[in-house]
């Protein structure tokens, strides 16, 4: 009995996600593709994107104190937070990466300082929204084996 | 496999305002049934990037093997492994992929090569291009682009 209103807050917290634009629609292809493995795997790609794109952050963190900005290896960084961000559909974080980007090019380090700090908190706040997410859609995934009809 | 996702009133949220573009996607993801078997490299230096591209393969059926540098691709290949496909970055570690790209082709493989990187813009696009690409694609990798090159490699 206790399944449908934690269907319905996991349902709604989803939409949201994406009515946020915190998602796009890369997140429901992962899902698509990953059907057929195990139910967690999304769950298991996206920790492996905040592992590995962690990484990424530090260097650019440090390529950022750097005086003057080395406009290229930012943008090289950036490039591949990029690529890794779009790849599990962080929309929010894709759209400051390209702004970035886009600074890279015009040598603006004021806006390359700028969106960063605003990119972190985008990736900081996806991350807290999805982990939420993920632990609500694992408690009601044993809940479901445990009630159903034999 | 239960998804991650439970099934029923679920389902049907997530359908009603995705417009059937999901519906259309989740068709291109499993309408294609290759008769051969392809084989495919990925170069990408991003690890999420690269798991994701080949398990996109994978769920076609095609082989893939993955490399996170361009000196690395280009020692598999001159080690005499042969591929349908390979898909590069632009931007390497130790030989970037443009350059690896022309080294590639410059030992003779004409197989179909796609440039799936996140630069966006025409200069990068054109560069992709000259080196020796077939097609240039923005990341992320998805089934609309895949989909018509593996049927077109599969001979259909």
């Amino acid at each position: 009995m206790e399944r449908n209103p934690m269907r319905r807050q996991l349902a709604s917290m989803r939409k949201s996600l994406f009515d946020q634009g915190y998602l796009d629609e890369q997140f429901m292809e992962l899902e698509q593709l990953l059907d057929d493995a195990n139910p967690n795997f999304v769950e298991e790609v996206v920790t492996l994107y905040y592992r590995d794109s962690a990484r990424l952050i530090l260097n650019l963190d440090r390529a950022l104190e750097r005086r003057p900005l080395d406009f290229s290896k930012l943008d090289g960084l950036m490039h591949q937070f990029k690529g890794s961000s779009s790849s599990i559909g962080a929309k929010k974080v894709k759209a400051e990466s390209t702004l970035f980007r886009e600074y890279c090019k015009s040598g603006n380090a004021e806006g390359c300082m700028r969106t960063f700090q605003q990119l972190k908190k985008e990736y900081a706040t996806l991350r807290k929204k999805l982990e939420t997410y993920f632990q609500l859609a694992r408690q009601i995934g044993p809940m479901e084996s445990a009630n159903r009809p034999k | 496999m239960t998804p991650t996702l439970p099934s029923g009133d679920q389902a049907s949220d997530q359908d009603n305002w995705d417009n059937g573009r999901l519906a259309h996607k989740r068709q291109l993801l499993t309408e294609i049934i290759l008769r051969n078997r392809l084989t495919a490299l990925v170069v990408d230096g991003d690890t999420t990037c690269r798991v994701l591209e080949q398990l996109l393969f994978h769920s076609y059926g095609v082989q893939t093997q993955g490399v996170d540098n361009g000196r690395d691709a280009i020692a598999l290949i001159a080690s005499g492994v042969k591929f349908n496909l390979i898909i590069i970055d632009m931007i390497l570690s130790v030989l970037n992929g443009l350059e690896a790209t022309r080294q590639i082709r410059d030992m003779g493989v004409h197989c179909k090569m796609l440039g799936v990187t996140a630069c966006s813009g025409e200069s990068e696009r054109q560069a992709f291009l000259a080196a020796g690409v077939d097609v240039f694609i923005e990341k992320p990798l998805d089934p609309e682009h895949l989909v018509p090159i593996l049927r077109e490699l599969d001979g259909q």
